[in-house]
């Protein structure tokens, strides 16, 4: 008994209290990352479709497939609960500066709306952004567009975002030359009247350099709609359709109000944000799923070793248990002994873990390329669900403490203490 | 002090303990031992080394049951008690001095000595007063805090004999208490174990080597190859 070499003993404790700890830390701290991470983008995605200023999207397939749009989008205004239906043709072209000919040009992503019915289809983050009403002179763009024929004065107003406005030095009151392609020839001087903010866009197009113009300019000037043409393409991608308050957040209202707007287009697509926020929701919650699947492996990886610890453990303090149990100590009490020290490294090992993910995604957010340095910035800590995986972990390291007590249990008393 | 009538306490049937059985290396380490012990008696265990006395205060102790033949325990087959039962019975019933001590190695003196009093509830403050005064008793007042490597080879042993003695057991098995004591130490172990079976009519069996320590006794029980070859002295 004397020399027992329990200072040594308590050394390799030690060692294998690390050992497990970080085992099961390490399995922690997968499922911490992804979950925090993917919860946080499918949050900010599911806000986006939630904070729209509108509920229904006709699009076509194909570039620029809606014919006929400014037509269209009036017919889909005129039915009931609509409130506003709001073209929007995206094109890219190129900017020159109008004074300086040997100025570089850059490409931009040009924005055609109907000035008066796009302020209303903003969401709540998006309208800060934006001047309203829009300076862009012909708000509901039918004295430049006058009937489909495009005989009207175009007023040549056009906003630009600010981080092109700060790139190319540009400001308000001056011109610049909008060009279909990098011929500056064939491109038309805009006056810049106003500028706009760029909505912190996520995992998309970024479209930090854009310009917002009237719908029947962008049009002419990419030739979706010919100018002085008889028959002309009124081209746009799609036609966002904002209905009244009370139907946007009633499922079936809406739905009857889609069926509707499909009727009048039955070769385009009429998706409601509901429908795809539904989908949203139960694509994301199949993702959560397959993470803690897959997280299950390292956790029953981090389980095992827990349990070999404390077989090791008990196989270390055989001669401890025997005596224990020879002086009458009732089984329980061995059996509490493995346990608890099981639920404490499990502890341990989920508290450092989810401090492990933690770090991992801060430090992506802080450091790592763009795309996912910004998903990473997206995570939500969500006390409530890391509260549980550290409990469901804690829960579990009673079938490794099971395992070791079974074995401790089983010690022969005269046996160990030979 | 006893009258003849009390029945026994503890009652060995042809009681044999085979370890390895059917290996090559198979010992029968007691052999169809007969033995009838009575409440209060005081016992000494005499025989060469690997005669089987452990094996034998095992069985006493229900630490180890036999491989065939019965152990009663008032009356009670050993063989039909739950493991818990048994459990019960020795952390209350009996006080067993290992030969080789045991003491836990984690636990200072004084929680070696509390520790068997930890399930029966006892509360702390009398938990603590009981231990010190065990361990004064047998001479190590103010080593308390000491660990067992901190203790001389005597120390321990009187450790484990306080141990034995924290739950008032009504039988007490010590296999060489005295093996690691001095002369004035082994007769204070020795006053100390008389005087707690007198005054509680406690049932003591010691297994020893020490004509001095033997001679207290008042019956001897002397034992050779795994059999009791001599019982003599008052039952
Ligand atoms: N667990 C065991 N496995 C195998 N053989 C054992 C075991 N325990 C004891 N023995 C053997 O059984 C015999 C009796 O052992 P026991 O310990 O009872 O002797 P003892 O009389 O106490 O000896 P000592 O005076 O040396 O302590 C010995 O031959 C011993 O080697
Ligand atoms: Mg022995």
């Amino acid at each position: 008994m004397r020399g027992f070499g329990w200072g040594r003993s308590l050394r390799h404790v030690r060692l294998q209290w690390v050992l497990a700890v970080s085992a099961i830390a390490a399995a922690v701290a997968l499922p911490v990352v992804l979950i925090s991470v993917g919860g946080g983008v499918s949050a900010h995605e599911l806000a986006d479709l939630q904070n729209a200023g509108y509920q229904i999207v006709v699009s076509a397939g194909g570039s620029h497939g809606i014919s006929g749009a400014h037509a269209l989008a009036q017919r889909i205004a005129r039915i009931g609960s609509v409130t506003v239906a709001s073209p929007i043709l995206s094109v890219a072209i190129d900017a020159f500066n109008s004074t300086s000919p040997t100025a570089p040009v850059s490409p931009v992503l040009a924005e055609g709306v109907v000035p008066g019915q796009f302020t209303p289809t903003l969401g709540p983050t998006e309208s800060g952004l934006f001047p309203s009403p829009l300076p862009l002179g012909d708000p509901t763009d039918l004295v430049h567009y006058d009937n489909g024929t495009y005989r009207g004065p175009a007023t040549y107003d056009v906003l630009v975002s600010t981080p092109l406005a700060a790139a190319k030095g540009i400001r308000v009151g001056q011109q610049i030359v909008l060009s279909p392609s990098t011929n500056r020839s064939l491109g038309v001087a805009y006056n810049v009247t106003g500028s706009f903010g760029v909505p912190p866009s996520i995992l998309g197009p970024t479209g930090a350099f854009a310009v917002l113009l009237p719908l029947s300019d962008l049009q002419v000037m990419t030739g979706y709609g010919p100018a002085n043409a008889s028959s002309v393409f009124d081209a746009a991608d799609t036609i966002e359709v904002a209905v009244a308050g009370p139907v946007s957040d009633n499922p079936s209202a809406l739905t009857h109000v889609r069926d509707e707007i499909q009727s009048l287009v039955p070769l385009y697509g009429v998706t409601s944000l509901l429908q795809e926020a539904q989908q949203l929701e139960s694509a994301s919650a199949v993702l959560t799923g397959f993470y803690l699947a897959l997280s299950s492996v390292g956790l029953s990886v981090g389980l095992i070793f827990l349990a070999l610890v404390l077989l090791r453990r008990v196989e270390t303090d055989r001669r401890s248990i025997a005596v224990r149990r020879a002086l009458g100590l009732p089984a329980r009490t061995i059996a509490a002994g493995i346990l608890t020290e099981g639920a404490v490294i499990a502890a341990l090992g989920a508290l450092v873990g989810t401090l492990a993910g933690y770090v991992v995604v801060e430090s992506l957010a802080r450091w790592a390329t763009s795309t996912v340095q910004e998903a990473a910035s997206l995570a939500v800590w969500e006390p409530f669900t890391l509260g549980a995986i550290v409990a469901g972990v804690v829960g579990l390291s009673a079938l490794a403490g099971g395992v070791a007590t079974r074995a401790a249990l089983r010690v022969e008393i005269t046996e160990a203490l030979r | 002090m006893n009258d003849g009538v009390r029945p026994p306490l503890i009652e060995l049937s042809r009681a044999s303990r085979t370890y390895g059985a059917r290996t090559a290396d198979e010992v029968r380490a007691l052999r169809d031992v007969d033995l009838a012990i009575q409440p209060g008696e005081f016992l000494s265990v005499e025989g060469p080394s690997g005669c089987g006395k452990t094996t034998l205060l095992n069985l006493l102790g229900l630490l180890d049951s036999p491989t065939s033949g019965e152990v009663r325990w008032d009356h009670r087959p050993v063989g039909s008690l739950s493991d818990r039962d048994r459990s019960r019975l020795r952390l209350t019933g009996v006080g067993f001095i290992f030969q080789r001590f045991y003491l836990l190695p984690t636990l200072t003196a004084r929680e070696n000595v509390e520790l068997p009093m930890r399930p029966l509830r006892v509360p702390r403050t009398e938990r603590l007063r009981r231990a010190s005064g065990l361990l004064a008793e047998v001479g190590l007042e103010g080593r308390e805090r000491a660990f067992p490597h901190q203790l001389s080879g005597g120390e321990e042993q009187r450790v484990a004999v306080a141990r034995a003695l924290a739950n008032r057991p009504g039988v007490l098995l010590a296999d060489e208490p005295t093996g690691e004591l001095d002369t004035g130490n082994t007769r204070a172990i020795l006053d100390l174990l008389v005087r707690v079976r007198a005054d509680r009519d406690a049932t003591l069996i010691l297994v020893t080597h020490n004509p001095e320590v033997s001679n207290r006794a008042r019956r001897h029980l002397t034992m050779r190859d795994g059999a009791v070859v001599r019982d003599v002295g008052e039952t």
